[in-house]
Formats: C-alpha cells, sequence, structure tokens
C-alpha cells in the first residue's frame, strides 16, 4: 500500500462510453509493464505517440488498438515513468488493459495515489492538499474505497467473515505456540484441516460469484433515497424496467439496499433502492436505514424523493440536510394528488437547483426523471483517479488469498507445525485487509486472554 | 558531607536489569559503580525460581550470544531444564529451567566480581543529579534516609529500581509501603525522576504464597521430570551434567473456587484497594475464579526454590487475600492439608515510566545520558528486564566511548522486538515476551541466536576471545554442514533419490533421521552438538519459509533505516491530520518504521513525512 516503488495503473478517463479511454501506468516499472503487454517491438520513444496494440498477454490475444505514449521521469505528471495507453472508449476493453499490466506486474492505483506520488515527487505543491488530507484521514489508505464498496454490502461483509474465521484459528494456534503448558488443547490438526477446507471454500464461492460477472460493476453509483412509501421503489423499478423492488402500500417495506446496474445514455449507473429513512424500533428495519445513510455518504449522486401529497415531515426536512453537500436531484412524488404543501415547504427546497415534480406511474415523468438524472451523472468528473475496475482488484487479491489458504490447507494436511501454518495465515490476511481497507484485529493476545484462562 | 567519586557509567539496581547493564559496560571497558541496597539481593528473584520460557528463552539466548551472564549463570545453578515446544518447529523451541534461587544470585555476583572494573556501592539513591538536559550523576540518601548525602558523579546513569519507585505491597487490606515484602520502596528517587517530567502509570503484579517443603504430602501429586538430555541457554556450555529434581503437580478444586467467591470483597483486586493494571498473561487465583467461572480446575505446580532449601513455590496460584484465607485455600487442597505457609501470597503496585519516554537505546529521550530498563520501563519477567539491561549498558558505554549506538532490529532479535514495542507502543499492561510479538519469528531462533548477534557483540567488545574462537569454529562448521546437506542425495519412501536439502522439507524427514539412516554425514563440535544440527534443520526445513521472511525483511529496511531528525516538526506537514500530528509528537518516532507502527499512523501518513524528509 502506498509503496513508492510498485508501478499503479488507473484508467484515468471518467467512467462510462466514450470516445477514447487512456490507462496511465506510473512508476519505476511502467515502461517494462508496457513493453509486455504491447505488440510493439522496440522501445517506445520518448514522449512520441505510437500506434501499436495490446495483448492480453505477451504473444497473446490482442484486446485493442492503442495509441502508447511514454512520458520518462521527472517530466511527467507524477514525476515518475508514465505511459499512457489510449484506447477506445469501451470501459469492458478499459478494464481489460488494465487487467493485462496486472498481470504484467503492475498494481492498481489507490484512490488519489497519482495525486499522491505528484505531490510526493514536488510535481504539485499543496494543489490537492485536501484530498490528501482526506486520504491521511481514514484509517488505511484503502477505507475510502471500502467505504465506496460498502454500498455493496455482500463483498465486504463476506471478506469480513471469512477474515474472522481466519483469526480465529491464528488465535488457537498462536495460544498452543505461547502457552503449551497451560493443559489446554487450544487446536488439534484435524480442526485446523476443516476449519481451512471451510474458509477456502468460502473464499472460492466468493470467486465463482465474481467469475460470474455479479461483482464486477461500474463505479458511478445513483442512490434513491426518501421517507418510507414516497415512491421510491416504484421509481427504481420504472428507471430498471423491471419489478426487482416490492412495491406495498406499507412503509418499510424495502429493508436493505437494492441494486440494479442500468443504461443511463451509454453511462451504466448502479442505481440503488434504499429503505425509507424514518425513526424505527423495528431492528432489521434500523439496520437498513443506517445503510441507507451509508449510502447517501459515498454515491456519486442523489435522489431524493419527497411525498408532494402530504406536508413536509422532520424525517423529510433531515434527509434534505444529510444530502444537501451531494450531487441531487429532488424528485416531488404524487403530482397525480391534489398538492399538500404549505409556503414553507416550497420555501425549503426554493434554493435547491435540481427539481421535479413526477407522477412515477407516468411515463413521461419517468422520462424527464431519467434525462435529468443522467444529466447529473455525466458531469462527474471528480474521481479521475478512481479506477473504474475496482473490483477487478478484489478478485485479484482474492485470488492470491485463495492461492495462499490452499498451499495452508496443503500443508496442515502435511502435518507440518504450527508456526509454518501461522506464516501462510498471516499472509492470507494481509490480502483480506488490501480488500476490506480495515486493518486487521492484530489483537492475537488478547483474544487468546479473553478466550482461555492462561498463565500461572 | 558531600564527597564525589567519578564514574562513567552509575547503575542504580542490582536485579536482572541492573547485574547485565553493568556487567556489559564494564565488560566494554567502562569504570562501572553499582548502587544496591545490600549484597544479598543481587540478581534476586522475587517471584518464579525460574528462567526461561516460551520467547523468553529466545531471549536468554540472545543475551548469551552477544556476551551477557544470564546464560551462563543458570546453566551452572539450574534444577531442572525442559525444552518448551519440542513437538512443535525450532523457531519455537524455548529453553527453560527451574533455578536455584540463592545459588543463581550468588553465582552472578561471583562473575560481576571477577570484572575488575565494576565497583559495588552500598546505598540508596535519592535523587538524580541533572545539568541542563543531561545527567551529571546521583546522590545517595544519607544514614537516615534523608536526601542529601554523597554525591556520585557519572556521564551516564542507568536506573533499574524494578518495582521499587512507590512501591507498595498488599496483602488483605494490610498495605505496606515495599518494593518487595521486607525491604522499603524508593520515594525520593521516584518524586526526583518525576520531577524531570516523565509520564508515568502504575501497575501491579503478584506472587504466591510459600510452603515449607517439610509439611507437604508429595506423594499426592503427579511428577513434573526435566527433559532426559537437557539443553543448555549459553553457547559456551558444552554440557548439562548436574542432576535435575523433581517438580510436582496438582490442581485446584471446587472448595478452593468456592472459598475465593465467598471472600472476594476482601481481596484487594476486587475492592478497590489496587488502581495499578496487573498482567492478564499471569492472572492472580481470584481472575482465575471470577473470570472463568465455567473451569473447574486450574493447574498449579510445585517448585522448589533450591536445593537444601525448604521453601517451596506454588506456581499458579498468586493471591493478595488476606492470610488467613491464603492459609484455607492451601489447606483445601489434598496433600496441602497440613501445609505450613512460611510467607503469604501478595500483591505489588509500583510506578513504571512510559517507555515511550526512552529511545531504541533505552536512552531518556528528554534527559542525555539518563537510561532506564527493566520493570521501571513497564515490563514483567527476569528476562525482559536482562535484555533492557544488556541493551542499556551497551549503548551507556557506546556513548561514553563516543560510538554509535547500538541498536537490534525487529528482525535482529527479540531483543530487537522488545525495544521496538516498548518505545513504539508503550505499556498498558505489564509487558512480557511471547513468540507471536515477533513477525520473523521464524528467522529469530534459540538456534541461530549466535549467528545472529554474536559477531555484533564482538564488534562492540563485549564477546570475549574464547567466546569468539568458538564462535568461529561453529559458524564454519555451520557453512559446510549446509553446503554437505547441498551436495548430498538421499533415499526416501520406495528407493526414490531425492536431494537431502528437499527431503528434509518433509515434516517426518529430519536431519536426525538421516544421520541415523546413514543418509547424510555432518560434522559436529564437541559442544552444543544439538544446536549445530538444529540450525542445519531448520535452514532446509524452513527454506521457502525464510527467504519470503528475508524478502519481507528487506522490503521493511526502507523503513526502518530512514531516521527521522530528533528536530523534525510534524506540524504543518501537509496532509497530516491533528490527530495523527499529536500521536507521533507525543511518541517522536526514530525512524519511519517506527513511526508506521504507532496506532493510528496511515501509510499514507508516513508516504507524507517520507516526502517532506526528502526535499
Amino acid at each position: 500500500m502506498f509503496d513508492p516503488d510498485d508501478t499503479i495503473v488507473a484508467i484515468s478517463t471518467p467512467p462510462g462510453q466514450g470516445g477514447i479511454g487512456v490507462v496511465r501506468l506510473s512508476g519505476p516499472m511502467a515502461e517494462a509493464v508496457a513493453n509486455a503487454v504491447l505488440s510493439f517491438e522496440q522501445d517506445l520513444k520518448p514522449r512520441h505517440a505510437t500506434l501499436t496494440q495490446v495483448r492480453d498477454s505477451p504473444g497473446g490475444r490482442p484486446i485493442d488498438q492503442v495509441v502508447a505514449t511514454f512520458f520518462p521521469r521527472p517530466n511527467s505528471y507524477t514525476g515518475e515513468d508514465v505511459v499512457e495507453l489510449s484506447g477506445h472508449g469501451s470501459p469492458v476493453l478499459l478494464r481489460q488493459i488494465v487487467a493485462a499490466t496486472i498481470s504484467a506486474g503492475a498494481r492498481l492505483a489507490e484512490p488519489g495515489e497519482f495525486t499522491f506520488r505528484a505531490y510526493l515527487n514536488g510535481q504539485i505543491d499543496l494543489v490537492q492538499a485536501e484530498a490528501v488530507a482526506d486520504l491521511v484521514a481514514s484509517v488505511t489508505p484503502l477505507q475510502a474505497r471500502a467505504a465506496f464498496d460498502q454500498l455493496d454490502g455482500t463483498m465486504t461483509d463476506a471478506i469480513g467473515e471469512i477474515d474472522e474465521s481466519v483469526f480465529d484459528l491464528i488465535v488457537r494456534l498462536e495460544a498452543s505456540l505461547d502457552f503449551p503448558d497451560e493443559g489446554y488443547h487450544f487446536v488439534n490438526q484435524e480442526t485446523v484441516i476443516s476449519d481451512l477446507e471451510e474458509i477456502v471454500r468460502c473464499v472460492k464461492h466468493l470467486l465463482d460469484s465474481a467469475g460470474r460477472g455479479r461483482l464486477i460493476r461500474e463505479g458511478s453509483q445513483a442512490v434513491i433515497v426518501g421517507k418510507p412509501n414516497v415512491g421510491k421503489s416504484t421509481l427504481f423499478n420504472q428507471l430498471c424496467g423491471s419489478q426487482r423492488a416490492i412495491v406495498t402500500d406499507v412503509p418499510g417495506t424495502t429493508r436493505d439496499l437494492l441494486t440494479e446496474t442500468i443504461d443511463l445514455s451509454g453511462i451504466p449507473v448502479t442505481l440503488v433502492d434504499t429503505a425509507g429513512v424514518r425513526d424505527t424500533l423495528d431492528c432489521v428495519e434500523a439496520e437498513g436505514v443506517d445503510r441507507t445513510r451509508g449510502a447517501i455518504g459515498t454515491a456519486t449522486a442523489i435522489v431524493l424523493v419527497l411525498d408532494g401529497s402530504k406536508p413536509l415531515e422532520p424525517d423529510d426536512r433531515s434527509l434534505l440536510l444529510e444530502s444537501q453537500n451531494g450531487r441531487r436531484l429532488i424528485v416531488i412524488s404524487k403530482r397525480d394528488l391534489p398538492a399538500a404543501w404549505v409556503a414553507a415547504d416550497e420555501a425549503v427546497i426554493a434554493t435547491s437547483d435540481d427539481v421535479t415534480s413526477a407522477c412515477l406511474l407516468d411515463n413521461k415523468d419517468v422520462a424527464v426523471v431519467r434525462e435529468k438524472l443522467s444529466r447529473l451523472v455525466e458531469g462527474n468528473d471528480a474521481d479521475r483517479d478512481v479506477p473504474a475496475v475496482t473490483n477487478l482488484r478484489h478478485i485479484d487479491l482474492l485470488r492470491r488469498a485463495d492461492s495462499i489458504l490452499g498451499q495452508a490447507l496443503e500443508s496442515a494436511r502435511a502435518g507440518v507445525t504450527e508456526e509454518l501454518l501461522l506464516a501462510e495465515l498471516t499472509d492470507a490476511r494481509k490480502t483480506f485487509e488490501e480488500i476490506s481497507g480495515t486493518r486487521p484485529d492484530d489483537a492475537v493476545l488478547r483474544r487468546i486472554f479473553e478466550s482461555f484462562c492462561i498463565g500461572k | 558531607m558531600t564527597s564525589s567519586t567519578a564514574f562513567d557509567v552509575i547503575v542504580i539496581g542490582a536485579g536482572h536489569a541492573g547485574v547485565e547493564a553493568a556487567w556489559s559496560a564494564a565488560t566494554m571497558g567502562c569504570r562501572v559503580g553499582i548502587c544496591t541496597l545490600s549484597a544479598d539481593t543481587v540478581a534476586h528473584m522475587p517471584c518464579n525460581p525460574a528462567i526461561g520460557g516460551t520467547a523468553k528463552g529466545h531471549l536468554v539466548r540472545e543475551i548469551d550470544a552477544l556476551g551477557g551472564l544470564m546464560g551462563l549463570a543458570i546453566d551452572t545453578t539450574g534444577l531442572q531444564f525442559k525444552l518448551l515446544n519440542r513437538s512443535r518447529g525450532p523457531a519455537v523451541w524455548s529453553p527453560r529451567a527451574q533455578a536455584d534461587k540463592r545459588v543463581y544470585a550468588a553465582r552472578v555476583a561471583e562473575l560481576m566480581r571477577q570484572q575488575p572494573n565494576i565497583e559495588w556501592v552500598l546505598g540508596r539513591v535519592g535523587r538524580l543529579l541533572v545539568k541542563g538536559d543531561s545527567v551529571v550523576g546521583v546522590e545517595l540518601e544519607d544514614e537516615f534516609g534523608n536526601t542529601g548525602g554523597q554525591e556520585l558523579r557519572a556521564t551516564t546513569v542507568i536506573v533499574t529500581t524494578g518495582t521499587f519507585l512507590n512501591g507498595l505491597t498488599h496483602v488483605g487490606s494490610e498495605q505496606t509501603a515495599a518494593g518487595r515484602v521486607g525491604e522499603p520502596p524508593s520515594h525520593h528517587l521516584a518524586e526526583s525522576l518525576k520531577a524531570l517530567g516523565f509520564r508515568w502509570g502504575r501497575l501491579k503484579t503478584g506472587t504466591p504464597p510459600r510452603l515449607d517443603r517439610r509439611s507437604i504430602d508429595f506423594s499426592r501429586f503427579d511428577q513434573s521430570l526435566g527433559d532426559d538430555s537437557p539443553v543448555p541457554f549459553s553457547f559456551l556450555t558444552e554440557k548439562l551434567d548436574r542432576p535435575q529434581i523433581v517438580c510436582h503437580s496438582l490442581y485446584t478444586n471446587q472448595q478452593v473456587h468456592d472459598l475465593v467467591r465467598e471472600n472476594i470483597q476482601r481481596s484487594p483486586l476486587y475492592n478497590g484497594q489496587i488502581e495499578g493494571i496487573g498482567p492478564r498473561y499471569c492472572p492472580s487465583l481470584e481472575d482465575k475464579v471470577m473470570r472463568f467461572p465455567d473451569r473447574e480446575r486450574h493447574q498449579i505446580l510445585l517448585e522448589p526454590e533450591g536445593v537444601g532449601v525448604n521453601e517451596i513455590y506454588v506456581n499458579g496460584f498468586s493471591m493478595s487475600l488476606p492470610s488467613s484465607i491464603q492459609e484455607d485455600l492451601v489447606h483445601a487442597l489434598p496433600g496441602l492439608q497440613d501445609a505450613v505457609v512460611l510467607r503469604p501470597g501478595y500483591a505489588v503496585e509500583y510506578d513504571f515510566v512510559q517507555p515511550t519516554e526512552l529511545r531504541r537505546t533505552y536512552e531518556s529521550k528528554a534527559i542525555g545520558g539518563l537510561f532506564m530498563a527493566g520493570q521501571i520501563n513497564g515490563t514483567s519477567g527476569y528476562e525482559e528486564a536482562a535484555a533492557q539491561g544488556l541493551v542499556a549498558g551497551i549503548n551507556a558505554a557506546q556513548q561514553v566511548k563516543e560510538e554509535a549506538p547500538f541498536i537490534l532490529e525487529r528482525s535482529d532479535a527479540y531483543i530487537g522486538v522488545l525495544a521496538d514495542d516498548l518505545t513504539t507502543t508503550g505499556c498498558l499492561e505489564p509487558y512480557r515476551m511471547f513468540t507471536s510479538r515477533a513477525e520473523y519469528r521464524l528467522l529469530l531462533r534459540i538456534d541461530n541466536a549466535d549467528l545472529r548477534l554474536t559477531s555484533k557483540g564482538r564488534d562492540i567488545g563485549l564477546v570475549d576471545d574464547r567466546r569468539w574462537k568458538r564462535f568461529e569454529e561453529r559458524q564454519a562448521r555451520f557453512k559446510r554442514n549446509v553446503r554437505a546437506v547441498q551436495e548430498t542425495t538421499v533415499t526416501v519412501g520406495e528407493g526414490k533419490r531425492v536431494r537431502a536439502s528437499q527431503a528434509l522439507s518433509r515434516p517426518d524427514i529430519s536431519v536426525e533421521t538421516l544421520l541415523e539412516q546413514g543418509e547424510l554425514r555432518l560434522e559436529s563440535g564437541s559442544d552444543c552438538h544439538a544446536f549445530d544440527l538444529w540450525s542445519v534443520e531448520s535452514e532446509f526445513k524452513y527454506s521457502g519459509y525464510l527467504k519470503r521472511q528475508n524478502a519481507k525483511v528487506k522490503q521493511s529496511q526502507r523503513l526502518e533505516h530512514r531516521l527521522i531528525p530528533e528536530s523534525f516538526v510534524y506540524t504543518g506537514v501537509p496532509g497530516l491530520s491533528l490527530e495523527v500530528v499529536e500521536r507521533l509528537n507525543q511518541t517522536r518516532p526514530e525512524t519511519l518504521g517506527q513511526a508506521s507502527r504507532i496506532a493510528g499512523v496511515t501509510a499514507a501518513a508516513v508516504a507524507l513525512i517520507a516526502g517532506r524528509l526528502s526535499r
């Protein structure tokens, strides 16, 4: 993480379908990595555009025709060796180019890492101190990204569970090494094997689902929020063109985040339907509400739905406040019912720039919402450094974890001793750490003392 | 009355930290004064009569490899030797020995007397003499225990006062100001240190009752024996041929647990009388019963404190309940129903300096020439104390000789892990070494402690000619043996010929089996035969893992070797949050590696500091 000796790569044009897309490599190996994936046989001439092809592996299948440009250090954006590969704008092709460079030894850049390197190398002075400060404020460099991924919930939760099982195994193995004379049998070989089998099974399961493409999603996310029963799920279904969300008249029907990728004028956008925000005693619903608030914090765009047939309530007002800093579209729903807003309600949204009234069952009204939403998402160029292939990185790391854990399982079956298994398991946890962005619980000793009566 | 005597190094205290500090500085050519209250309590063992244990055994081997005392002393005075974790891999084998505590202390005192540069000062230090931001000596208390006694001048001072700073012992509601039972604490020195502005904390530790051997029915207990072919601590010990004694084990029972529960409000640990934080890895009987109510019994070991000594140490039974209840508890155990309690168990609370106030040399960051080592730094254990004493002594000597600081890294030794953990993270509870604290555990083994450290000890003048000659022979032999394995092919399974190096990576094949089958021929020295072979074996058994750990060490060096100047200003480094700046200011890390281990300091923050450093 943030190792300046790594060569990093990312798509550096905004997400979405465009005329061209640029993949940028930076670091000591930039030229070597480029040479490995390009079919061009000679060295790249500095600052000259070279028309060539990117292959998925040396001598392998061509992915795309690109223009490659090499900027030797220190005269580059980051101050390091940089190679830019301009290809066709398809997100799928760009992802494949990135994947090819990763197998040639590059690492996917962290959010803001190009800027960060530019700063470290004195290329920019305090230009993006704000962005850098945010980065430092996260518990780990990956937290920003992890917060983003949290929208998808399933992935980080699943990783968290696997990590916890590995940690639990580590604790028992460490305890047997450090406290051999306590009269405890902390763990035996059979348990280690069966635990590891289960862990490996879980990792493979995750990888399978990634292979089916479920985890490969694009970066842009639009989140629909609002009080219960204002029509969020109706809007979600209308935009998706399917009945994914269950729509009823009972407030609080949608309790978790529902996601679907839709095409907004050529830009794939992950649309997120959320639980209605209200104070609730139902704990499942409350969890859903918490996730909704999380989603508001990390989404590219927010669609706030307000019911036009009822006066605004405190829950509405707090949502208006919470979402005011984001890129936001306000939809006043139930235009077909008599309007019930009082003057004070109108005043609250008077300063908001993007407001539309709609009957969400009316296709023409929905088309207007769709149009406004696509403009909102398109205008997003804030996160240039954020690679669109977030989840490719996950898959890469998961494969590594899978191979390390497979090795550990083999070792356990062969009967190697605890200290060797621990070396493998510790490495496996490092990959989970990189995925989830949370510093692992390294308080092995604390857990041992909590779980066992140790010491004489 | 004020007179002045000048030393290079003054050591305050002659416990396990003090003696190693004095020994190393004196061996390196410094004139050392060691201040102690009584010549009878040199290298005293107020708690377990034992040296070593998991990870602690590693520390002792390392101390020995550098030229310290502890390994030599225990090898000649141990009563029972065991190599722990023998069923696991060689990286976690750890020696442990029961000690004849009085003979051990006498042996250490004898070794110290052979070192002509050490002068004994009998008396209690009352005050540190500081000029500007450097220490210049100490002032003893006068004969009435007041400040203002004799002044002793010194270039460096090493404080190793253990639990004596504002020590307070507890037996039930009975509280006594004492560093150990029967020995008054140091109040004046504590005040003098506090006046220098260090951050302090308060810790607690405890010890069990001692029983009279003659009143115990040993026939009721299981026996616990030492190893058949015991392994020494010191690389200089050729053979351990001392007769080994027997220890005994038993278990607590329901009656004991009930008694504890009934009287728990009389325990200073549970009624609020004790404020200091105790070690979780060494729980008192009260903690065992109250915190783990589901456990039906807890193991107890009866350990003799020496040959011809009647005191029996009741390992696993430490407590601070009133004496009368302690008697009832002892008598509730079958075989101990008539046991005579010679001394009740007690808890002791004491002040310690947050070791984040120190450099990895154990020199104070604020006061030049002032070093601290041992329990005063928040650690527990004789071995942890000795390791710190040794490093402090070496560095005091280096400073006197105007040589560079002597620092062991986390990848060099457990001694390095200890120094880095203490000075980076500080202590929230008494610190004990564990193998799980060492991320490079596979590299830091007892068999290669000499290969890792002896030449470093030689460089600074701590390793004498005898040890050096032996080491050179052993190192050459090791290299030849490794080559021999690389050049040998052996038969495994159904007549399959493979390289010996390959065969050894299998869990079921050891160097010993290959030697027995005549498949492999290796040289062995007359001494420490076992360690010789173990080093070779580890080299191949761990081969892939060692390569990976070595690669990680190499990768870490970029941060570990990047020094942060003392004058570095964190405030105003763009991108560093206020919280991170505060944490960094509190610890003032010496290297980027250390900075990266401070809680809350992110990789990005480290990169920002690195960026600023390189401008």
